[in-house]
Parts: structure tokens; C-alpha cells; sequence
């Protein structure tokens, strides 16, 4: 039975094949990153790792949840307008004197409602998910025109150190020997790792994504799984909006939308990571870092905005050639 | 066994072979689908294909219409032998088939559906409508159709649906026709009508081959009959030789193995009673008592209902009529998972898409429906799930015996195994197995019987129903037996046969005389279940009410709207601010006018606002390099068709998903345009002929009114009225129908990404024109929601709720006004957007809300 092995030509040189199939896509990554490195040294710097470290968590935090709602072949446009908002909502808080607790709470309450409506409107109503977000991200960008009359910036580092300091702490400071971004950020990817790996929800979420015809015989609640994801992607969006606010003591109002974009390149790049190409949380996490160096190193090199597009772009579009190619062998 | 039983009689007309199949096998991964088949079709004969469900018909019909390849063998068509690559090589050979379940597209009419892959074209493939509506009408009358060629199949009955497909294949004037199951879904009416045109057909020289489980019919109307039998031929006979019953022991064929592991079982009081239970026009009234211990046969075809029932029992198809009573309580469950409360689990008939999750292990399948079982506080608690699973792949000799294979690489009888086994863990009682051993090896079959008996053992009652009569038989206590949506036969047990069952399936319910030729005919004191008479609600009447109001629910709102704005702003309606709001609307027209073109085939475009702004910018360059309109609008068109053949070919050639594939040329579109105008503004100056364009006016008219009157004109004629046009909505709306016609997807899909991209190319040149150059903010992506927002919109005015470019049209300049009326009544322009994104979901909403579904994006 087991001859069969000799009619394959060469075994070892099949496994390298196979092994760059699964680790090629990083092993790229770390190239691209190491011509960074070699070009501009200071990319490698203690410091600057913790610069990109902190840019990333913002991106990460949003993306996790973008994550969580295309698992389930959903997906939210709306998560840097929501981010935006939240951002925006702490501001005014804080300017208008409001306790500090407030301007993190009401911001992911505001989080939460923006999911619960996108819950209803794909989940219990059935819009599709790419028409109801983009409307969701376009109504909440009204609101934000109208609430800053004109997209006026919300600036907080003018104001006084005692009012802003313990709402700037999250983005500014440290939390022991690390930065309180990044301890945020470890906190919410944990957390995410457990809830997509260990509980019912994930699991209903898998068979969702995969097959919802047959979740739904098998009696699973699919409106409150999709949903669920929803909700999910509007808290986390929220959070990152707060963080990002209180990273750079300013809200402009647009200011989180290009996160969308970075979001979902984090979201696909991830799907190098798995050997099925398929989404997954810790991808997400290397893809948000992945963005992160790169727009640092792009930054570092004196190459703006464009080329930071141009090659997102590009990889979205590498990483699902190459996840093509896996699921095809 | 392939021995063919040569009829040699003398009056036989020496007919010569038309079609002659010489050994032909076809083999799917782990099943023999046919093998040494060889038979030959006389010119101009009727000719029927028999045999039970997986005995082969389909997939020799599929080899000779050329779906499928043969593995071995040669097909001979006059006695050429010849190897068929696609369906269009069979039609060109003029082999004909209306398939079992009409694949039609259903937003398209009669004569367009008729002509699809086969169209009568002008030069220039412009489609001659006249000539094939006239063809379509006659083909139609000579099938007895009452409705007319014009007559969207969206609004046609299934029965009306199935002449359309016959008259479809018969203005192919056909050599041979093949009909698959023609009338599952006729009344007799309907059937006895088409056994006419069938007879005519012949008169006029067609051979026809016919497939079909009812046997009366077959008897009456064929010639020659060929029975197959698990993938072989067992015999070929003339009809005259041969009787229903002989025929029925050919299809049959073996007694009952020692293959069934049947046990008397102690049968208990009722658990289950259902009556007049009925589901839209697949189930008629059914009756019927279910009790514990008791393993209760459903036998019927497809298409009897059987399905209907047992999803209508668990809440996942609506019940029109009828109650359940579950141990003495009603029982109405609104869905799946509250059927599962009650105690139903359901083993669905296709496994693959319905009973396993492919993508997910063995473990988690097995415990996927009583997964709260094993968690806590929402966490699965992964040593009690292991165990239980690990139980259950032992109980079921699940092979490999791995917990973490993947279930998409089972075999056919280990994933059923699974599909039955999550069942096991809890502590459902009433079971309901739809074709549980379809596709599965024998070994696996005798372990799902044993698990039956199980679980019948055990105090449940389970429903078993099978079109696989000698299962059916072997394995159960009473059986009922299912035909056209009722119960037409009910048999106690140890009463019925194979034979009996297949009988009562395959005749009609108000059949009364049994055969007397047939030794196999049911006994005469056999009590028929007589169905209750149910009142089921006009699906047909529901349909037509919400279509009017899909349809016209949104130009009167659109009306109210603008009447209220002109109340509200009288200078609304001034000839003035008219044409001002027309100038501004034409410029999102176009960006929302290409953007249509590409969802009709070819998907989705998440890059069409942005390709735009980059043509946009292209042109606002070239017009400050001074190198003048035309090549400013060559440019544009260039790159716009250069975008929409790369987003083709992201699409085609690898496979991504339109989604991803244009979300990332959006990317590299806004990269591109960044990095052309240096995050500057383009902005241009006394360029009087250029500007023009964009803000000319002919008398009081603006110039780019008339452009964009003109595109769409131009593109309603390529769409509606060329070939092209018509197989571009063909692919886009029912891939599967277009490619039975032999309409491949890669080349239509193409020219939608194409001439969309042409014109959202052009549409940035306007705006450079209109803008008077090109502005630094990346609106990309506001581009696009307006554009999707006037698409979208716009496709709810048409009767068929297809995307087209009237549509679109009158959608965004109605939305420019929208705009424009909302900031003469003193609405701040800031709320715009929200409220164009609120009138985006609405017009969405209104469309989906009935369909019940959930927002997925299938298009990844």
C-alpha cells in the first residue's frame, strides 16, 4: 500500500516547495522589512520599534474586529468612521469637562450602538454587509460634520496638563517598563485569541463563515452569531478611536479613515500566515505590524502617503494570488 | 453486467442509429458513475432512460449533451464517433435537452431566455428581437403556452417555466431532444399536453429521448425503453415487450440482502402526529403518526415532497397549513434551533452543503448542534468535547479515527456518519433521516441502519426517508409512501415490497385500477391515507403584490420627496436651478453609469471611485502639459479600460474574489494618483474648449446633460439589445444557466470590467472638465457610495429588480436633486452624505427584507 511513496520524484526537494508555500509569504515580509534595515538602520532602533509598535496597535485593535466580522464572510466599512467618531466624542468630553472615566465609556457605548444597528440591519434585516456599512460609515460621518460644525479639529493638547493628563496617560505614557498603547494592545489581542479559540461563539462564527446553510439546520442562531460580530467590530473600532485620540491629544474630524484601508490590508496580509489562507487572529496581529514597519520604513525613506497606498494595495492583492495558489494544490 | 437483450423482430422497422454510446464509463472520485454502457437510439423513435436514483441516467445524459467527458468509450452521432468538449458542441450536432430543473434566468424574458447562446443577431450582433420573439411565440404555441414571449420567467410558474424550457430547446430544431424528468412538475393536464407535442415531435422525424420515474407515462408514450442499474445497462427492449412490472424488476433488481440488520422493536405510544400539514405547492396535506420505537419509511421521487415535510416539520420552511403534535403538545417550531429544543434533529438529504460544515474537523462537526452541552459561561470545555467525540467515532467506526481531520477529505459514508453522530450527544427523540445513504459504501450503510435501530431502541422515533425502495423495505416498520406533495399509499409492516413501493411511487395519486398484468400490484384492501384538503395561499398573488411595491414603492417615494422639496423651496423648480442640478448630477451619473456596467458581470468594483479621480488627475496633467482635449480623453479612456482589464484579470485568471481583487486596484489607484499629483491640486485655467465639456451649455442645456444622455443611451442599446449585452446579464445573473448554454463566464465577465472601466475612465476626464481640474482630496470612496447608492437605487425601478443604466441614470440625477432640494429647504450640506447613505440601505432593505437571509457577502 504504502510503496506509493516511490513514484514521487523527490521527496526533499517537494518539502522545500511546500515549506515556501507556507513560510514564503513571511519570509518575504522579513526581506522587505531587512531592505529597510539596510537602507536606513535607524529602522531597527529600540526606539523606533516602539514607535511602530504603538502606531500598530491602533490599526491592529480595529482590524481584530474586522477579522472577526469577514470570518463570517461579513464585513464593516464602517469600523475607521466608528473609530473616528469615538475619537472625536472623547475629545469633546474632555474639552467640555466632563470626567475622564466618561470620555472612555461613552465612546465604546457609542461603539456598541453603531454595532447593534449594523447587527440589525445585516443579521435580523439581511442588507448586505458591504451596502449597510458603507451607508452606516456615511451617516456617522455626517453626524461628526455636523457635531464639529466642518470637520473643526477637537485639540486637547492646548488645554491644560491637569485636565488632559490621565485621559492622554493611555496613549502617552508608560504602564510600568512598557507603553500603555502596547500593554492595551497585548490586553486586546489576548482576548481575542481566547474568545476566537475557546468559546461557542467562535465556533458557531467557523460554521457560519463556512457553511451557514448547514448551521442553520444544525439549529445554531445564525442573526445572533453575524451579529454578534457587528457589535464586536463597533466596540473595538470605538477603542481604537479613544486610543488613537489619545495617542496624538488631537480629533480631526476624517482624521482615523485611512485605518480602514490599513485595516484591511492587516486582515488579508494575515491570510499569508495560515497554511489554508484563511483569516485568523494572530495573522491579523502580523499583518498590522507588517503595515505598521512599512509605512515607518516608507516614512523613514522620505516616501509618503502614495506609496504607502500603491504597496498595500499590491500586497492585498499578493497575498490572495498566493492564497489562491495554496488552495488550489 | 452490460448484456443488451436484442429485440430482433421482424416488423421492426429497420431504423438506422442516430446516437450509439459504445462503452462508455465515467468515473467521480470514489464512485463508478457508469460503466461499460453501450446502447444505440434509432432515428426517430422515442426513448426512455429508467432506473432508480444513482443508476446513471443523469450523467450519460450529461456525457451525451457534452456537461461531462467520458472516462472510456466513443458516443457516435450518425455513426461518426465524436467527442463533445462543451454543450455547444452537442447543440451544434443538434442534440437538444430541457433540463430536470430549468435553468432559466429568471430577471430575463421568454424570447431572451429562448435565444441565450444562440441568438439571432443583425450585423454588429445587434439582436433581431423581432425575428426571435416571433420564433419564441411560435415555439410557445406549439408547446400550448398561454403566456406571451415578453413575459419575464421571474413570473412564471414552474410549470410555465418547463414549456419556456422546452420551446427553448425547440427553436434549436433539434435532431435529438432530451427531456430529463419533464413532468415532475406538471399537472396531468399540463403532462397529457405535452405527451402530444412529444408524439408530434416524433411524427416529425425528432428522436427523443426520455427520462422519467413515472412509469405509466413512460409505457404510453415510448417506443423503446433502456433500464440502468448502478451505473450499468442491464437491458434494451422494445416498450411492447416488456410491462410495468418487468420493468420495475429490472430497475430493482436484487432480492433483499441480508444487508439490512433489522430488529422487532417494542413499539411504543405515538410521539409524533402530523396532520395536513402542507408547504406551499410541495406539500399537499400530509397525515401521518410517528411512534417511539418505530422506524416510519417515507418512500417517494424527488420532487414528491418528502424534503418539504421534514423541513417544514423543523421550522426551516414556513408551514401553509396543518398542525404537529409532539407528545400530545403542539408543536410549531420557529426554527431549526427551536426544533432542537424540542427534541428534532434532522439529517439533511445533501449532505455537503446542508448536514457538514467542510471546513471544520470531525471534532468540532460532531459537537457543533449541542455545543452548549460541553461549555460554560460561553467556553468550550475542550477535555468533556473530546471525550464525547472520541466516544462517537468509536460507536460509528468513523475511519480515519483522527479528531482533527478536516471533514471536507472524508469519505461520503464517514461524513454522513458525522452528520448522524452530532445528533447521538443529545437527547433528541424524534429523528428525521432525509436520504441518509445516498453516495455512501455499503459498509457505512449497514452502520447507519444500526444506528437507527439504535436510537428506535432507545425510545425515539425515527422518520426515514429514501427513494432507494429496497432500504426502505429492509429497514422499516410502516411506510408511507409520498407522491406529488401526499401520502398516497401507507403500508403496515412486513407488506411492502422494492416493487410495491416504487409502484406507488412512480404512479399517480388518483390512479385506480392497479395493473393486472403485475404480480407486484398492492394488496386491494390497502387503506390510502387520503390527504386533507388544505387552502394554500397563492405564492404567486404574495410575489406580485410585493413586486409592485419593489417597483413602484420607490419612484412614488421619489416623487413625494421632490413634490415636498418643492413645496418647501419654490425655487426648486425653476428652469434655472433644474438644469444646475442636472449639471451636477451628470458628473456622479457617469461614475455610477460605469460602476452598473461592471456589476452586471463582472461582480463588484470597490475601485470605481477611485480609478475615476485617478483619470481625473491624468487629465488635469495632460491639459496643464498643454498637450490638449483629445489627448486628455484618450488618456482617460486608455486607463479606464486598463483598469477594468487588470481588475478582469485579478478576477479571472487568479481566482480573488471581485471584492478583494478591485478593493486592492483601489489601493494601488489611490497610490497612483497621490504619487501623480504630489498631494497637490491640479487646477486649471483658461482652457475654454476643455472646460466645454464639463460646463458648456447647447441653448439653455448643459453640454454634459447631452453626453451623459447620449452614454446611456448608447449603453441601454449594448446592453438590452447585442448579444453581448444580453450575455453580460446572463453570466452576471445565473452562471450556471448561461454555462448549460454553453455562455462561458471569463470572456463576458471581461468586457463588463472593461467597458465599465472605459467609462468611469472617461467620467474622470468630465470631472476634470467640470471641476476645472483635479482636487487634492482622495474621494475615492465617496465616488463610490454615490455611485452604489444610484445603482442600487436605481435597480428597484425596473419589473425584474435588475441593475440597469435607465435606472442608474434617473437614480443619481435624483439624487443630485435630493442634494440640491435639501439645501434650498435649508439642510445642511453636512448631512448629505448621511443622507445618501441612509437612502442606500433603505432602497437595499426594501428588496431584501422578505428573502429572510442574512447579510453575507458572497462574493468573496
Amino acid at each position: 500500500m504504502s510503496v506509493s511513496m516511490t513514484s514521487k520524484p523527490h521527496p526533499s526537494s517537494a518539502a522545500v516547495i511546500g515549506l515556501l508555500r507556507d513560510y514564503g509569504a513571511i519570509l518575504g515580509m522579513i526581506a522587505v522589512l531587512s531592505i529597510f534595515w539596510y537602507l536606513k538602520p535607524a529602522f531597527l532602533t529600540t526606539g523606533n520599534i516602539e514607535n511602530v509598535f504603538r502606531q500598530s496597535a491602533i490599526v491592529m485593535i480595529m482590524a481584530l474586529g474586522l477579522t472577526v466580522v469577514m470570518k463570517m464572510r461579513g464585513v464593516d466599512l464602517s469600523i475607521a468612521q466608528t473609530a473616528d467618531a469615538a475619537g472625536l466624542i472623547a475629545a469633546m468630553l474632555i474639552i467640555a469637562g466632563y470626567p475622564v472615566w466618561m470620555a472612555f465609556a461613552i465612546p465604546l457605548l457609542f461603539g456598541l450602538v453603531v454595532g447593534l444597528v449594523n447587527a440589525v440591519l445585516m443579521a435580523y434585516i439581511g442588507v448586505p454587509a458591504i451596502i449597510g456599512t458603507l451607508g452606516m460609515m456615511f451617516v456617522i460621518r455626517s453626524g461628526e460634520l455636523m457635531a464639529t460644525n466642518g470637520a473643526e479639529p477637537q485639540i486637547l493638547f492646548t488645554l491644560p496638563r491637569g485636565v488632559t493628563r490621565n485621559f492622554l496617560w493611555l496613549g502617552q505614557r508608560d504602564f510600568g517598563p512598557i507603553a500603555a498603547l502596547i500593554v492595551l494592545a497585548i490586553a486586546v489581542f489576548l482576548i481575542s485569541f481566547v474568545v476566537m479559540r475557546y468559546t461557542r461563539f467562535a465556533r458557531y462564527a467557523k460554521a457560519v463563515g463556512s457553511n451557514v446553510r448547514a448551521a442553520f439546520l444544525a439549529g445554531i442562531d445564525i442573526r445572533m452569531t453575524f451579529g454578534l460580530g457587528f457589535v464586536i467590530a463597533g466596540v473595538l473600532a470605538a477603542l481604537a478611536g479613544v486610543a488613537l485620540v489619545s495617542r496624538t491629544g488631537i480629533a480631526m474630524p476624517r482624521g482615523a479613515e485611512p485605518f480602514l484601508l490599513d485595516s484591511f490590508a492587516a486582515a488579508y496580509l494575515g491570510t499569508l500566515a495560515s497554511r489554508r489562507g484563511e483569516m485568523s487572529i494572530p495573522g491579523t496581529l502580523m499583518g498590522a505590524l507588517f503595515i505598521g514597519f512599512l509605512g515607518n520604513g516608507l516614512t523613514l525613506l522620505g516616501l509618503g502617503a502614495p506609496y504607502r497606498y500603491a504597496l498595500n494595495g499590491g500586497f492585498i492583492l499578493l497575498a490572495m494570488a498566493i492564497g489562491a495558489l495554496k488552495r488550489r494544490n | 453486467m452490460t448484456s443488451t437483450i436484442a429485440v430482433a423482430r421482424p416488423e421492426v422497422r429497420l431504423a438506422t442509429p442516430v446516437l450509439e454510446c459504445r462503452n462508455i464509463g465515467k468515473e467521480f472520485p470514489g464512485v463508478v458513475a457508469l460503466s461499460g454502457v453501450s446502447l444505440t437510439i434509432r432515428s426517430g423513435e422515442i426513448h426512455a432512460f429508467l432506473g432508480q436514483n444513482g443508476a446513471g441516467k443523469s450523467t450519460l445524459v450529461k456525457i451525451l449533451t457534452g456537461v461531462y467527458r467520458a472516462d472510456h468509450g466513443d458516443v457516435l452521432v450518425d455513426g461518426e464517433p465524436l467527442r463533445f468538449r462543451d454543450p455547444r458542441d452537442a447543440e451544434a450536432n443538434a442534440i437538444a435537452i430541457v433540463h430536470q430543473d430549468q435553468p432559466l434566468v429568471a430577471q430575463l424574458d421568454v424570447t431572451r431566455n429562448v435565444f441565450l447562446g444562440r441568438e439571432i443577431t443583425r450585423t454588429g450582433g445587434v439582436l433581431d428581437l423581432s425575428t426571435m420573439r416571433a420564433r419564441t411565440a411560435d415555439a410557445l404555441r406549439q408547446v400550448g403556452a398561454t403566456f406571451d414571449a415578453d413575459t419575464l420567467v421571474a413570473e412564471l410558474s414552474v410549470a410555465q417555466r418547463e414549456l419556456a424550457a422546452i420551446a427553448a430547446a425547440l427553436v434549436r430544431k433539434p435532431r435529438i431532444l432530451i427531456l430529463d424528468e419533464p413532468t415532475a412538475s406538471l399537472s396531468d393536464n399540463e403532462a397529457e399536453l405535452l405527451f402530444g407535442i412529444v408524439r408530434s415531435l416524433r411524427d416529425a422525424g425528432v428522436t427523443i429521448i426520455y427520462i422519467s420515474h413515472y412509469l405509466d407515462e413512460v409505457l404510453d408514450l415510448v417506443d423503446r425503453v433502456t433500464v440502468l442499474r448502478d451505473g450499468k445497462l442491464v437491458a434494451t427492449m422494445d416498450v411492447g415487450e416488456t410491462s410495468r412490472a418487468g420493468i420495475v424488476q429490472m430497475m430493482v433488481g436484487r432480492d433483499i440482502e441480508q444487508l439490512y440488520p433489522k430488529e422487532t422493536i417494542a413499539i411504543g405510544e405515538p410521539l409524533l402526529e402530523v396532520r395536513g400539514l402542507a408547504q406551499g405547492n410541495m406539500l399537499r396535506g400530509v397525515d401521518l403518526d410517528v411512534r417511539r420505537g418505530e422506524i416510519f419509511g417515507i418512500a417517494g421521487l424527488m420532487g414528491a415532497g418528502r424534503t418539504e415535510l421534514a423541513l417544514s416539520l423543523i421550522g426551516a420552511l414556513p408551514r401553509s397549513a396543518g398542525s404537529v403534535m409532539l407528545r400530545g403538545e403542539p408543536s410549531s417550531p420557529a426554527s431549526p434551533r427551536a426544533a432542537k429544543r424540542e427534541g428534532f434533529a434532522l439529517i439533511p438529504e445533501d449532505r455537503r452543503h446542508e448536514g457538514l460544515v467542510t471546513d471544520m474537523t470531525v471534532r468540532e462537526n460532531l459537537t457543533l448542534p449541542e455545543l452548549s452541552r460541553f461549555s460554560r459561561f460561553g467556553i468550550i470545555g475542550f477535555r468533556s468535547e473530546r471525550a464525547t467525540a472520541t466516544s462517537l467515532v468509536e460507536r460509528l467506526r468513523i475511519q480515519p479515527p483522527n479528531l482533527s481531520q478536516l471533514t471536507r477529505n472524508l469519505s461520503g459514508g464517514n461524513q454522513q456518519k458525522i452528520v448522524i453522530g452530532r445528533w447521538l450527544a443529545g437527547d433528541a427523540e424524534v429523528f428525521l433521516f432525509d436520504e441518509p445513504t445516498t453516495g455512501v459504501d455499503v459498509g457505512s450503510k449497514v452502520e447507519i441502519y444500526k444506528q437507527m435501530i439504535e436510537l428506535a431502541r432507545r425510545g425515539a422515533a425515527v422518520i426515514f426517508i429514501s427513494s432507494d425502495f429496497e432500504e426502505i423495505a429492509g429497514m422499516s416498520d410502516r411506510i408511507a409512501v409520498m407522491h406529488k406533495g401526499r401520502i398516497n399509499k401507507l403500508f403496515q409492516p412486513g407488506e411492502a415490497t422494492p416493487e410495491t413501493l416504487l409502484y406507488w411511487a412512480s404512479g399517480s395519486a388518483d390512479e385506480v385500477m392497479p395493473n393486472a398484468d403485475a404480480d407486484a400490484s398492492p394488496a386491494d384492501d390497502a387503506a390510502t391515507q387520503m390527504p386533507s384538503a388544505t387552502a394554500i395561499a397563492s405564492g404567486a398573488e404574495m410575489a406580485a403584490s410585493q413586486s409592485f411595491w419593489a417597483r413602484w414603492g420607490t419612484i412614488g417615494g421619489m416623487v413625494v420627496v421632490l413634490t415636498l422639496i418643492a413645496i418647501l423651496a419654490p425655487q426648486f423648480l425653476s428652469l434655472n436651478n433644474i438644469f444646475d442640478v442636472l449639471k451636477q448630477g451628470s458628473v456622479l451619473a457617469f461614475i455610477a453609469l460605469g460602476l452598473t456596467v461592471v456589476l452586471i458581470a463582472g461582480g463588484f468594483d470597490m475601485s470605481a471611485g477611485a480609478v475615476s479621480q485617478f483619470t481625473t488627475n491624468l487629465a488635469a496633467g495632460t491639459m496643464i502639459a498643454g498637450m490638449g482635449s483629445a489627448a486628455a480623453i484618450g488618456l482617460g479612456a486608455l486607463i479606464g479600460l486598463l483598469a477594468g482589464a487588470i481588475n478582469a484579470a485579478l478576477v479571472l485568471v487568479f481566482g480573488m474574489p471581485a471584492f478583494v481583487a478591485t478593493l486592492g486596484a483601489m489601493f494601488v489607484a489611490m497610490g497612483a494618483t497621490l504619487l501623480y499629483n504630489g498631494g497637490q491640486a491640479l487646477t486649471l485655467s483658461n482652457q475654454p474648449s476643455f472646460f466645454f465639456i464639463g460646463q458648456g451649455y447647447i441653448g439653455p442645456v448643459p453640454f454634459v446633460l447631452i453626453l451623459l444622455l447620449l452614454a446611456t443611451a448608447i449603453l441601454h442599446f449594448v446592453l438590452k439589445h447585442t448579444r453581448l449585452g444580453l450575455r453580460m446579464y446572463a453570466v452576471g445573473q445565473n452562471l450556471v444557466a448561461a454555462e448549460l448554454r454553453g455562455v462561458g463566464r471569463a470572456r463576458y465577465a471581461t468586457a463588463s470590467f472593461m467597458i465599465g472601466g472605459l467609462v468611469l475612465g472617461l467620467a474622470g476626464v468630465i470631472l476634470a472638465s467640470y471641476a476645472y481640474g483635479a482636487s487634492a482630496l482622495a474621494t475615492g470612496i465617496d465616488f463610490l457610495i454615490s455611485a452604489l447608492a444610484a445603482a442600487f437605487l436605481g435597480s428597484t425601478f425596473n419589473r425584474a429588480g435588475e441593475l440597469n443604466v435607465v435606472g442608474t441614470l434617473i437614480a443619481a440625477l435624483f439624487l443630485a436633486s435630493l442634494s440640491n432640494g435639501l439645501i434650498l429647504i435649508g439642510i445642511s450640506s453636512q448631512a448629505l452624505p448621511g443622507i445618501q447613505g441612509i437612502v442606500l440601505i433603505l432602497s437595499i432593505a426594501l428588496g431584501v427584507i422578505h428573502k429572510r437571509g442574512i447579510g453575507q457577502v458572497l462574493i468573496f
